[in-house]
């Protein structure tokens, strides 16, 4: 118990397959097993449908697993103590149109069970962190998508849960917006806070996860930390010579992998690194002179496209 | 204090909507037109508007009870609006218990308001105000915290519209269970007959809250029948929310 305990969130055998009339269904989530330490940043990743919604709702016992079983820091998810730990971000937040945010976070600061002092500390606290002061008393039914992310996100800081469980965080939000959320994760990491979330815009996991997992169909494809997966390996190294014409590239072009021209400039993309060296080697005696040298390693993207196998 | 929460909310949400108030402006059209009544039974002016304006203080309530009710967790289940606070530590019976006591709220709150313009209206033509006629109001009252049981259970298990239809079914069925067993005697041994049996044992008696006329005529009731109304009343809510709160626990939202 206290190794499930210094962890927080502890998947074993997670699954869930919803019941529907008619044709066999699936499982949406097939055994899922996911450890999460305390203070890390874990980015959930996976294309549409591929179990991650159905994965946080199971977290936040919205859902009830067909098997298995899921803890925060050690307590069972299917208890109320177990929620008082998670601040929950859904994808495209809903709230009562009819509250203005004050009113919404006072709701959700009752149902943390808080005092009404204590309730009115959050509001200054919240309000002034997600810059709520100038929308305070407007009806949320008025409020734009990026408004209502910045009060979902108060709502899921109200009561100062240790683990915020944050679904899509940046869809559907301008530049702005998700940088807005992207310092924000930062900052919750700073204060010692465990973030899961889900994501299938990769610049921004990139950027602040420690840890990721894919999901494809439904199944953990892989979960591991951001710098084993995308190893330093330089996949092909990207080169620019000038000063040289046609017949110069044509007679060195067979040693890279390809050519092409730009503006009297051509672009050639080796295997290696020693490949390319001797490519720059190879022009310059015919007059070429070297314009730019990019060794290119795999991105998160380039990971994430072979982790799921071919599009369809 | 979750539950408490829950049930202002749902109040909040339901005196914020529009429909109340198309129903109470009908309510209190009803309950002014119920003169038109009295003057054509000669004599008989308070007694009819009496009668008149418990029913209509009965439909109305209904009206409410049905419109709201049903679409009371449907609403939430659909607007996803549950989603971030089923994941706070509130517990599924607490939320369910909280929305029917929101509704609850606003009902009596409703019931107060027409049964004070029903009594400011019978006092102006010249009636008077007895004990009955106020526990008429209250058994009224039950009535309706009976079917708002049902109407949440259904919210729960269906879609508003089939949820608003069964309810007004079993509204209508439970003002005349006896019709359920008096059967004529060609349907002994038959199934519709043993279909209509169970019908009459599931489906809650509601003339038990039926003192209206009496009320009308200024007849007195004994407490203890009150009592017992009330006791009934009470106990089938309760079985109904508990039914309600099981099987929403383990609902996947």
């Amino acid at each position: 118990m206290t190794e499930l305990a210094s962890k927080a969130i502890v998947t074993r055998g997670l699954t869930k397959v919803y019941k529907s009339l008619g044709a066999r269904p699936g499982p949406s989530l097939e055994d899922l097993n996911l450890e999460i330490s305390q203070n890390e940043v874990f980015g959930f990743l996976g294309r549409n449908g591929a179990g991650k919604t159905t994965t946080i709702k199971l977290l936040c016992s919205l859902l009830r697993p067909t098997r298995g079983e899921a803890f925060v820091f050690g307590e069972s998810t299917r208890t109320a103590r177990a929620r008082r730990l998670i601040g929950y971000l859904p994808e495209n937040p809903y709230f009562y149109e009819y509250l203005t945010p004050r009113e919404t976070l006072d709701f959700y600061g009752r149902l943390q069970g808080m005092k009404k002092a204590a309730r009115e500390a959050e509001w200054e606290k919240l309000s002034a962190l997600l810059n709520l002061h100038d929308i305070a008393d407007q009806r949320v039914r008025s409020f734009s998508k990026g408004m209502r992310q910045r009060l979902g996100f108060a709502v899921a800081l109200v009561g100062d849960p240790p683990l915020l469980v944050l679904d899509e965080p940046m869809s559907g939000l301008d530049p702005m917006g998700r940088r807005a959320i992207r310092e924000l994760i930062v900052k919750m990491r700073d204060e010692k806070k465990t973030i899961f979330f889900s994501s299938h815009v990769l610049s921004d996991v990139e950027q602040i996860c420690d840890r990721i997992g894919i999901l494809v169909k439904g199944k953990l494809s892989v979960a591991g930390r951001m710098k084993q997966l995308l190893t330093d390996k330089i996949n092909l190294v990207e080169v620019v010579i000038a000063g040289i014409n046609e017949a110069v590239a044509k007679s060195v072009a067979p040693k890279s992998e390809s050519a092409s021209t730009t503006e009297g400039e051509f672009r050639f993309r080796v295997a290696n690194l020693d490949a390319a060296n001797e490519l720059v080697h190879e022009t310059r005696k015919h007059g070429g002179h070297l314009i730019e040298f990019t060794p290119v390693k795999e991105s998160l993207e380039d990971y994430f496209v072979r982790e799921q196998g071919p599009t369809s | 204090m979750r539950m408490l929460a829950i049930a202002q909310n749902t109040f909040r949400e339901s005196v914020r909507d529009k429909v109340l108030y198309v129903l109470l402006f009908f309510a209190a059209v009803a309950i002014l037109g119920s003169k038109a009544l009295g003057w054509v039974s000669i004599g008989q002016d308070v007694k009819i508007m009496k009668d008149i304006c418990l029913a209509a203080l009965l439909v109305f309530g209904v009206l409410i009870s049905i419109f709201v009710g049903t679409n009371l967790i449907y609403k939430e289940i659909d607007k996803r609006t549950l989603y971030t606070i089923l994941a706070r530590p509130v517990r599924r019976y607490e939320f369910i218990l909280g929305k029917y006591l929101g509704l609850s709220f606003l009902l009596g709150l409703v019931t107060l308001i027409m049964a004070a313009v029903a009594t400011a209206y019978i006092v102006s033509m010249g009636g008077t105000i007895d004990s009955v006629f106020i526990w008429a109001v209250v058994l009224v009252y039950w009535e309706l915290l009976l079917i708002t049981a049902i109407a949440i259970l259904l919210s729960v298990a269906t879609s508003p519209i089939l949820g608003a239809i069964i309810v007004f079914c079993v509204f209508v069925l439970g003002h005349a269970t006896r019709i359920l067993v008096d059967l004529p005697p060609q349907l002994d041994g038959t199934s519709t007959k043993q279909i209509f049996e169970i019908l009459y044992y599931v489906i809650p008696n509601l003339s038990n809250f039926n003192i209206r006329s009496e009320a009308a005529n200024s007849v007195p009731v004994s407490l203890s029948y009150i009592g017992y109304a009330i006791g009934y009343g009470t106990a089938y809510a309760a079985m109904l929310l508990g039914l309600a709160s099981l099987a929403f626990e383990e609902k996947d939202v």
